[in-house]
């Protein structure tokens, strides 16, 4: 579509300006999305590219190499020994031991079994006083050793790479004359040029086992069929390849409850989330603005009896509120004597309006919010310098256009990313839905899929019912963490890369 | 090309007065010449920010051709009484659930749910309750020892994550960010499952929760930083440049520049760190097992009132734990609270 | 500054104190047997006394030594579910979960003789109750699982107890709440069509799987109670709840258990309490009682891979479900116990609540086991009660048409085993009623998955999708519709053989033939 001219642009009144900057949003959208499809393009070929890289530069290495290199390819560490870094040597060396140790006491087994997660499960024998156990294989155990010793292989290959390159680079260095690094040097960089490698250690080494390990375990999951009836201790579950998949998006077939059951929830989760991150904002924002402003009495009382709702754990209070709205708690009652309502308050059971409950889950999210983000609006518009506003009022603009002109894109653009982050957290928010309905009021005509759905239920609380209860499909919820992943990412994706250049900067300053 | 402006964070000290954040906290903070200060400050030769002149909220006297904030001829002060009156009731709107749950736990004449809120009969029994049939005791001490643990690993973990990625530039940080917060968005709920069986087969779950949830609440702090690497990047990098060129390693510009500036953070990561366990129930739940070594808080109240039958023996002790747990973290966040609005204002918004 | 290093290093110190105490506390457990309880107050107690005697009756030869925790009978078999390995040796849950134990092999079976002696000494409901596929795998504990009605003596008129619409009215003209779950579990809306004379038989393998199911719901019966449940739901003052705490909030009458006794006495003191079986809807003229089911809680105990330990939880499973140890909880929870002989003792006996459950059990069926997702298809029928008109007869007959179908899903198989061909015959000792597994090696090639030991008399077909539609017999050329097979068609003598067919298939995909051979395995 055409671009206009600046003049242009600043001679159309509001509303054409609108529809124009709502046009090329849209009509960014696909350029972006090519945008990204490249960029992933590029960053395989980058990486085929630098395995090739490698690998040529392993093979030269070894043919130019002395007979200590070409040791190294064997024992590792040893270059590194002789030319004078015994520290790192000797780590190296240790890891090498470690491994193959492992390997052979535990890894080989376990890799043996990975290609169909186990021959045989355990079984019950029958005795005089009853049944015993014999232990067979374990697929879930199987599965997470087996990848465990997967990634330690990985991890070997890396470090084998590293230490060849260190003989390499350790060669040049001395062919050129130069002293190599000691082992003292070693141990003072850390502190300074290195120092962020000692930093990160420890906390990337939790991520690493704490966070990649179990999403990495969770994906291969999903292509497993574990769940309830095949437990993997008497039951053993195998690889199903992308069947599970098809199980969602089949739309035809017969199984098609679950496939509905996710559209339907996605489509209520993005209005969820859409809602519960803009009310909180602009609500969040006006009552700091009100808070704000000149001769309101005490400011830091009001701020206080609202950032001290945050302090509260958030199930009690959310559990609490979840009781008085009841059908038989204390609002129905009231509302009863006052004459609104005929009948008991419905909102969680099967005679609820599933709309109302959903309006009314918004509302309350606006009470658990508002406290956080009236802070954080608070601090921004204390950064607005006043005589943005004084030039304004001498200009002649009245209060509402100050708003509209200075206040608010000040704050969309001061707190753009934190919006996102706000949405995105929202679109995950378990707690708020879990503790106050608890996904209910049940959508009986999604019955048949897997945890009981309700008209409540977020992607993240239908696959937390997914994963309890005794009919558990943990198969089913991996598909759907990682249909959710891939939906947050691809919004979050598009959002960030089109907010900054959507404004027309000018018109900020 | 957009000219971003940098501008000082102003809070409002107890008297009422406006200054600059980190001019609250030390004296001899050096800026850099392009920071556009507001009205009233000015730099001085060795370029500290000096106090501004005193400026007291005043109330000024509405001039007649002055128009308010509505366009309208009324008199500033029916808009104000009209907002004090809506903070009022949004006030009252905040704290009623607090204050219902307080009624509630000073209720004797029925330990069940019931629709009226004032109690026909008030008195302890709710507490000493709490304190004696349950393992109240117990969960509470289980959550302490949690949060004090966690507060000080995980300020640790967070600190040194946060400081690498807003002040060395090192190969691959752009890709680590970016990697975390593609991890960030996996539900977290599927490990679950992992992570229990991970920690069982170490021993760590039931009796050695506790442990278990240490090490699994501290470990993947790390992908918290985003706060933290907010407020460092707000310190000026010449400070660190300044203190290389005199010759310090990395290390010590950390320990001995940086973090002495850094202590509205520093606070505001160990509060968080300590709030954490108080609240979470789903893997506390997991991890427990049911084991009392390993409940807490949360687990517990929660398995109070888990059925039917439990519920009405004991919704009235549950409101009463609530309200245990939730003074003393309320106190500490009161006193903390400077440190916590500083914490989000400055950090939640740069980054 | 050096203030604050100071007042960090006391705080880490104060925690490694802390955490090491509590793990020094914690590591000087010596128990050597972990056992799950129901959490009420003074039940472990209680359980730990037991075991004391039963040490001291077995005199040395098993020394137990038990940490027991509470954990409601209602979760505890899910919680044993999600990791069987670690999960306690002997464990109290609610029936409705056997089956899905069985499943998991998380139950042990006793042995025969203790088998035999649990059938003889247990009432009805608490037999189907322990038995999966035929065979007993645990322990009765209680058999006073089942619900009746609960009502406030100073609001119901005591002779409109038999009566559904009376009571109803009373409510309405007190502006008083009936509680009874409708829409929310499935467990009270079987009483209705229970009353009818519906039913809902779930039949399982010995590993617990869900074979087949009866179930009439879906009926002119079904549709009457339904009819019958609009009676209940169309009215303001019902309340979907079972919930004993309903008293407090304004209720007359409550649907529930024995577990809501010393809340329903707390709410409206003992004298005003009272207990009765459920009461009977007329429906175009006839009356119908309502039903309910009898349910117990169960003991299972773990299967243990050391067989003297596991000697040694049978023991102990065995004396705490005996009479005395029923008859013990008796008189301090009021549970009623399952042991007959203890059903005879005076107290029980006499005991207000559990006469009326008895009563009602009259029209109880025992739960047995129940497929875990029939209860989420089934409370549905309580919300299409309430959602459809009154006397829109076809409406309710759509409702049920529709549940009908979501059971039969739930047998539906898989494309893979429509498409998966079995050997069926008199062979190898069964006649007819065994599909025996084949796997397709190759294309349209199918060979049985072991060898079957087939004799000169034996008899055999082959046949897709477990169904008679597609089948294959006649010989070495076999066709479909075929005549059974034996060894003489293929010119063998008795042995071990596996079967192998070929499948010759037309143009359109359509199966036309096969060429049927037998290899000595």
């Amino acid at each position: 579509m055409k671009q206009i001219s600046t003049l242009d642009y600043l001679k159309m009144n509001g509303w054409n300006k609108f529809l124009y900057n709502l046009k090329c949003f849209f009509c960014a959208i696909p350029g972006h999305l090519l945008n990204l499809l490249k960029k992933i393009g590029r960053f395989f070929k980058k990486f085929g590219l630098a395995v090739w890289a490698n690998l040529k530069d392993l093979w030269l290495t070894f043919k130019n190499g002395r007979w200590q290199t070409k040791l190294s390819f064997l024992i590792m560490g040893f270059g590194s020994i002789w030319y004078g870094q015994p520290l790192r040597g000797v780590l190296f060396l240790l890891f090498e031991i470690v491994f193959v140790l492992y390997m052979g006491m535990a890894g080989a087994h376990w890799l043996s079994k990975f290609d169909n997660l186990g021959d045989s499960a355990g079984y019950k024998v029958d005795t005089e006083w009853g049944e015993t156990w014999v232990n067979g294989d374990d697929s879930f155990k199987i599965l997470m050793y087996g990848l465990l010793t997967i990634i330690f292989i990985i991890a070997l290959v890396y470090t084998w790479r590293l230490q060849i390159k260190q003989c390499r680079i350790n060669e040049e260095i001395m062919a050129s004359g130069k002293k190599v690094k000691s082992t003292k040097d070693d141990l003072k960089s850390l502190l300074d040029n290195q120092y962020h490698k000692t930093l990160l250690a420890l906390p990337l080494t939790g991520i690493a086992v704490f966070t990649v390990f179990p999403i990495i375990f969770m994906i291969l999951v999903a292509f497993t069929n574990y769940d309830a009836s095949h437990d993997g201790r008497g039951v053993l579950f195998t690889w199903q390849g992308l069947q599970n998949f098809g199980e969602i998006i089949n739309f035809s077939s017969g199984d098609s409850v679950v496939s509905m059951a996710f559209g339907e929830i996605l489509v209520w989760t993005l209005i969820w989330a859409f809602f519960a991150t803009f009310t909180n904002y602009f609500l969040g924002m006006f009552v700091a603005m009100m808070i704000n402003k000149k001769g309101i009495q005490f400011k830091k009382g009001f701020r206080t009896i609202l950032v001290m709702t945050i302090a509260i754990p958030q199930f009690i209070s959310l559990l609490y509120i979840s009781n008085m709205f009841s059908e038989t708690g204390f609002v129905s009652k009231v509302l009863q004597d006052l004459g609104i309502l005929s009948e008991n308050l419905h909102l969680f059971d099967d005679k609820a309006n599933p709309h109302l409950t959903r309006a009314w889950i918004i509302i309350v999210n606006i009470w658990i919010g508002i406290p956080y983000l009236m802070l954080i609006a608070t601090g921004i518009l204390m950064n607005i310098p006043a005589d943005l506003y004084e030039s304004a009022k001498i200009d002649g603009a009245s209060g509402v256009q100050q708003f509209g002109k200075i206040t608010l894109p000040y704050m969309l653009f001061v707190t753009g990313p934190y919006l996102l982050t706000s949405f995105t957290g929202n679109l995950n928010n378990f707690n708020v839905i879990y503790l106050l309905t608890g996904g209910t009021p049940t959508n009986s005509s999604l019955s048949g899929a897997s945890g009981s759905v309700g008209y409540t239920d977020i992607l993240i609380t239908w696959l937390f019912k997914i994963t309890q209860g005794t009919d558990s499909k943990y198969y089913l919820a991996s598909v759907v963490g990682i249909m959710i992943f891939i939906v947050v990412s691809v919004i979050s994706l598009i959002v960030y890369n089109v907010m900054p250049s959507n404004r027309n900067e000018g018109d900020f300053s | 090309m957009t000219d971003t402006k940098k501008y000082l964070i102003e809070i409002e000290t107890p008297d009422g007065v406006l200054v600059t954040s980190e001019q609250h906290e030390l004296a001899n903070t050096k800026y850099s010449a392009d920071i556009e200060l507001p009205e009233g400050y000015a730099v001085s030769e060795d370029g500290a920010v000096e106090q501004p002149v005193e400026r007291t909220e005043t109330e000024e006297p509405l001039a007649e051709n002055k128009r308010n904030h509505l366009g309208l001829k009324v008199s500033r002060t029916i808009t104000n009484t009209i907002i004090h009156i809506v903070l009022i009731v949004m006030s009252i709107i905040w704290l009623f659930p607090f204050v219902c749950i307080v009624f509630e736990s000073f209720r004797v004449e029925s330990t069940g749910q019931v629709n009226y809120i004032f109690p026909k009969q008030w008195g302890l029994d709710n507490y000493i309750n709490l304190f004696t049939n349950t393992n109240f005791p117990r969960w509470f001490l289980n959550t302490f020892v949690l949060g004090l643990a966690v507060a000080v690993i995980q300020t640790i973990i967070v600190l040194a994550m946060s400081y690498v990625l807003s002040r060395i530039r090192f190969n691959g940080r752009k890709g680590l960010m970016n990697i975390m917060l593609v991890l960030g968005m996996f539900p977290g709920f599927l490990t679950l499952i992992l992570l229990y069986k991970l920690l069982s087969g170490w021993g760590l779950t039931a009796s050695g929760g506790l442990f278990g949830l240490m090490l699994v609440y501290t470990a993947s702090s790390g992908m918290g930083y985003y706060v933290s690497k907010g407020y460092f990047d707000t310190i000026p990098k010449s400070l660190d440049e300044a203190a290389r060129v005199d010759g310090a390693t990395r290390a010590q510009v950390m320990f001995k520049v940086i973090l002495p500036m850094a202590k509205p953070i520093v606070i505001y990561t160990v509060l968080m760190g300590f709030m954490a366990p108080w609240g979470d129930f789903v893997l506390a739940k997991y991890i427990s097992h049911y084991d009392e070594a390993g409940m807490n808080v949360a687990v517990g109240l929660q398995n109070l009132i888990a059925t039917n039958a439990n519920k009405s023996a004991n919704y009235t002790t549950f409101c009463a734990g609530g309200v245990v747990v939730a003074i003393p973290i309320t106190i500490l966040f009161m006193c903390l609270q400077k440190y916590y609005v500083e914490g989000v204002t400055g950090g939640a918004v740069k980054g | 500054m050096k203030n604050t290093k100071k007042i960090v290093a006391l705080v880490v110190a104060l925690v490694m104190v802390l955490a090491v105490s509590v793990t020094l506390f914690v590591a000087c457990d010596n128990s050597n047997t972990l056992i799950w309880v129901s959490e009420s107050d003074g039940v472990a107690e209680l359980t730990l006394k037991q075991i004391e005697e039963f040490n001291k009756t077995w005199d040395g030869e098993f020394k137990i030594k038990a940490k027991i925790q509470g954990v409601s009978e209602a979760d505890s078999a899910t919680q044993v579910l999600t990791d069987v390995e670690s999960a306690p040796d002997i464990f109290c849950f609610a029936q409705d979960q056997t089956a899905r134990l069985q499943q998991a092999a998380a139950l042990s079976a006793p042995g025969s003789a203790a088998q035999a002696k649990i059938e003889a000494e247990n009432d009805a409901s608490a037999v189907t109750a322990v038995k999966v596929g035929g065979k007993v795998v645990c322990y009765p504990l209680t058999s006073d699982n089942g619900y009746f009605m609960f009502y406030d003596k100073r609001v119901i008129d005591e002779s409109h107890l038999a009566d559904l619409a009376a009571l109803v009215a009373d409510c309405e003209a007190a502006g008083a709440n009936f509680c009874m779950e409708t829409s929310t579990s499935a467990w009270y809306v079987a009483s209705w069509f229970f009353a009818t004379g519906c039913v809902s038989d779930w039949t399982t393998d010995k590993d617990g799987k869900f074979t087949a199911v009866n179930d009439t719901f879906n009926s002119d019966a079904g549709v009457i109670a339904m009819r019958g449940m609009q009676q209940l739901v169309k009215s303001s003052i019902h309340v979907s709840s079972s919930d004993a705490d309903e008293f407090n909030k304004g209720a007359a009458i409550v649907v529930t258990g024995t577990w809501s006794i010393d809340a329903a006495v707390k709410a409206l003191g003992a004298e005003n309490v009272g207990y009765a079986e459920l009461p009977s809807f007329t429906v175009d003229g006839q009356t119908y009682h309502l039903g309910s089911y009898s349910g117990n809680k169960l003991m299972g105990v773990k299967p243990q891979t050391d067989s003297a330990k596991a000697q040694a939880m049978h023991a102990l499973a065995q004396y705490l479900t005996s009479k005395e140890c029923q008859l013990e909880r008796f008189e301090k929870f009021g549970w009623g116990p399952s042991n007959l002989a203890a059903q005879e003792d005076e107290s029980v006996k006499n005991d207000a609540a559990l006469t009326a459950l008895a009563a009602q059990n009259e029209y109880a069926i025992p739960q047995g086991q129940i497929h875990g997702s029939w209860w989420d298809i089934a409370k549905v029928l309580g919300q299409d009660a309430y959602e459809v008109d009154l006397n829109n007869v076809d409406g309710l007959k759509e409702r049920l048409e529709i549940y009908k179908g979501k059971i039969d899903d739930l047998f539906k198989m898989s494309e893979e085993e429509l498409r998966a061909w079995t050997i069926i015959g008199k062979i190898a000792g069964t006649n007819w009623d065994v599909d025996f597994e084949m796997i397709e090696s190759s294309t349209n090639t199918w060979i049985s998955k072991d060898a079957l030991e087939i004799s000169e008399e034996d008899e055999f077909k082959l046949r897709q999708g477990k169904s008679w539609d597609v089948n294959l017999g006649g010989g070495v050329n076999a066709s479909q519709n075929g005549a059974n097979m034996t060894l003489a068609d293929f010119g063998l003598s008795a042995g071990t053989y596996k079967i192998q067919v070929v499948l010759t298939v037309d143009g359109s995909g359509t199966i036309t033939g096969g060429t049927v051979s037998l290899i000595a395995a």
